[in-house]
């Protein structure tokens, strides 16, 4: 969940139509038109990737209506959405997003109500639109666990896959690393403990708006 | 007891109020003191910066360091990509590091003949950070025009690993050799744990958001840097790999540049400095048991740093943070993604350190996700203007919904110190050589650091080498 306030807003003038900002908005907010970018207002959720990556600084943040975003878990039947958590090993009130304190519970709910790819998912919670860097692999996961095999955007730096977790890694590896202070299946035992941990159920003013 | 140490001026940045904006300083308060590291710690190694031989202490260091490398892979024809690190320019002013890439520079030209070496700059989550860096220490010009910022969200490239693909980015690794040019200052143990440190960046700044994720997400607290060895490790960047140059530092100011062909051997000399002189200081401060801790650095709230300690570690000094048996510091992305709606999911989530009572922000950047810190430890942010970029901050839209805005430091800083019901205060701005702090704080330091210094060699450090697999004896000692 995410209160957006900012808004990108394109400078037509500075715009070289390089399309770099387009091909890192994580929810396509961004297309081109007579060769200069144009922000789709409804779609932007002011993460400002396309601000801070214009070579041209031709883009800025400007104040907007605050708009919420976000997933209602109160309509959802809790225990599908639970149980795609857990299929992608990740537990449901786990935060995976810092930025917006988003939780894995309300992704899988995205999914469940029809998102299928990481851009649908942030476009309906504002996940990975803070930072945008550190919450990719746990919406990739949940899309694999729901049987969703999203495809990049074409020509796009927005994502390109899921990668490696706790849960795959090899015994060969784990045997040959260890000893330099790589704690890999105690780190998987504490995975393994939370998974296992109670749900606490909604609390109060701990999902950030 | 000596006067405060001056702080780095604030700076211009676009993720930073407005200089003229931080009106004043902790450092200008007359209670405020400082000690120098190596009062506390005599055996601390002798600082080549800041001293008087200036940058050219920094440059011979450096030429020196990089007279043992092989560098006969270099060619003429070739291409040099030098990959350096945001981090870097935080220390001592930055201008010691910038010193660094600088020579690094010339010395390939000079000995290979290899004019085409570019700097490429990588960042953490404030994407033109280095890009201002480059601007402000003049690294463009000292690299013909070939000097570029590069950022997680930039372009591409797949690397196969022992682990699976993983993904750094194309203009890091977009010429015939890389250079691996950083710094040894642990800064964030609470997240490589000074596991492998030397060679986070192949997994952080030099890496793609997919890379950088799996670090933060799919690894464990403990297992997260392996991401950064499997890249390493991978025959497209061994293939690419000439040498590693560090400048290294230590919580009193930089004591030398290391350089080496083998970055494992650099591995394990700096693991070893790294725990030696940082451990201490981590303890040290842990033994406070109550103050008011100000940020009052240029750059993101949980960076800011005394004595080479960042605040992110001094909120997690209640534990020992290089002790691995501890599956979670007080503060890590692992320990924060396990706090459920109505706290800790699991009993391994310990609490974040008692010792602070308050934060009082004078003057931090945004651009780093710091709500976690404003939500479970009461912070006073000084001035309107500050408040409002915050808000402004994508990373941080909830940063303010738990702190209260002061109108100046005079008023903060009362506020803290009766609310806290302490005198005690530790600054976290960055002072070279030591620490500012309160008297009363300073007394309180200087009369734990032989005890902590003792603990540390006889005790802790003997651990934390084991936990890591690094015999002292066998490793050749980095020599200042």
């Amino acid at each position: 969940m995410k209160t957006v306030t900012l808004l990108a807003v394109i400078d037509v003038n500075r715009c070289t139509g390089c399309r770099t900002c387009e091909r890192v908005c994580p929810v396509l907010a961004i297309s081109m038109h007579d060769r200069k970018a144009r922000v789709d207002p409804e779609r932007c959720r002011g993460c400002g990737n396309c601000e801070q990556r214009c070579p041209e600084h031709a883009i800025v943040l400007e104040g907007r209506a605050p708009v919420l975003v976000g997933v209602d878990l109160a309509g959802m039947d809790y225990g599908r959405v639970a149980e795609l958590c857990l299929k992608a090993r990740l537990h449901p009130e786990q935060i995976i997003c810092y930025c917006t304190a988003s939780r894995a519970d309300e992704a899988a709910a995205a999914i469940l109500l029809g998102a299928r790819s990481p851009e649908d998912i942030s476009l309906a919670t504002g996940i990975r639109t803070g930072c945008k860097v550190e919450c990719i692999q746990p919406m990739l996961r949940l899309l694999e666990a729901a049987g969703i095999e999203p495809v990049p955007p074409p020509g796009g730096y927005q994502w390109y896959g899921k990668t490696v977790t706790a849960w795959e890694l090899t015994a060969e590896v784990k045997a040959k690393y260890s000893a330099r202070g790589f704690y890999f299946d105690e780190d998987l035992e504490l995975f393994e403990k939370v998974l296992s941990s109670p749900y606490q159920g909604p609390g109060e003013g701990k999902d950030h708006a | 007891m000596r006067e405060a140490i001056r702080p780095i001026p604030p700076r211009k940045s676009q993720y930073g109020i407005a200089p003229e904006l931080v009106k004043r300083r902790l450092a200008d308060y007359p209670d405020i003191r400082s000690v120098l590291v190596s009062d506390l710690f005599p055996e601390t190694p002798p600082v080549i910066y800041p001293g008087p031989g200036g940058l050219e202490a920094v440059r011979r260091a450096t030429e020196g360091a990089m007279d043992r490398l092989d560098l006969s892979m270099i060619k003429p024809g070739h291409s040099v990509n030098v990959l350096a690190s945001h981090h870097g320019f935080t220390l001592v002013g930055g201008e010691a590091y910038a010193e660094m890439l600088r020579t690094i520079r010339q010395v390939i030209v000079k000995r290979t003949g290899c004019a085409n070496v570019r700097l490429r700059a990588g960042v953490g989550l404030r994407f033109r950070e280095t890009e201002e860096y480059i601007e402000r220490f003049g690294l463009k010009a000292d690299y013909q025009g070939r000097a570029l910022g590069i950022a997680p969200v930039d372009e591409g490239i797949a690397i196969e690993t022992e682990v699976g693909t993983l993904y750094g980015l194309r203009r890091a690794y977009d010429a015939d050799w890389i250079v691996h040019a950083h710094n040894s200052d642990v800064r964030e143990v609470h997240f490589h744990r000074q596991v492998d440190k030397v060679v986070k960046p192949f997994g952080m700044s030099y890496a793609r958001i997919e890379t950088r994720s799996t670090y933060h997400q799919n690894l464990g607290p403990r297992a997260a840097n392996f991401i950064a060895r499997a890249i390493f490790d991978a025959p497209f960047v061994q293939k690419k790999f000439a040498f590693a140059a560090f400048l290294v530092a230590t919580p009193s100011g930089i004591v030398g540049v290391d350089a080496d062909n083998d970055l494992y051997l650099l591995n394990d000399r700096i693991t070893l400095f790294g725990c030696e002189n940082y451990g201490k200081m981590m303890t040290l401060l842990g033994t406070i048991d109550q103050c008011v801790a100000v940020l009052d650095f240029p750059c993101p709230v949980p960076y800011v740093f005394s004595a080479g300690v960042i605040y992110a570690n001094f909120v997690g000094a209640n534990l020992d943070l290089f002790d691995l048996d501890a599956p979670l510091p007080p503060y890590t992305w692992y320990t924060e993604a396990f706090y459920g709606r109505r706290g800790p999911l699991v009993e391994e989530v310990p609490p974040l350190n008692p010792a602070v009572r308050m934060c009082l922000h004078n003057y931090a950047w945004v651009g780093y996700p710091s709500a976690f810190f404003s939500e479970h430890i009461p912070t006073v942010v000084v001035g309107e203007e500050q408040a409002r970029l915050f808000d402004r901050d994508p990373q941080n839209l909830t940063y303010m919904k738990h702190a209260v805005v002061a109108g100046d430091t005079d008023a903060a800083l009362a506020f803290c110190q009766k609310a806290a019901k302490t005198d005690c205060i530790l600054v976290f701005d960055g002072a070279v050589g030591g620490v500012n702090a309160s008297q009363s704080l300073v007394r309180n330091l200087q009369q734990a650091a032989p005890q902590v210094a003792q603990t540390v060699e006889e005790r802790l450090l003997p651990k934390w080498l084991r936990q890591r697999g690094i015999d002292p004896d066998r490793v050749e000692r980095f020599q200042p």
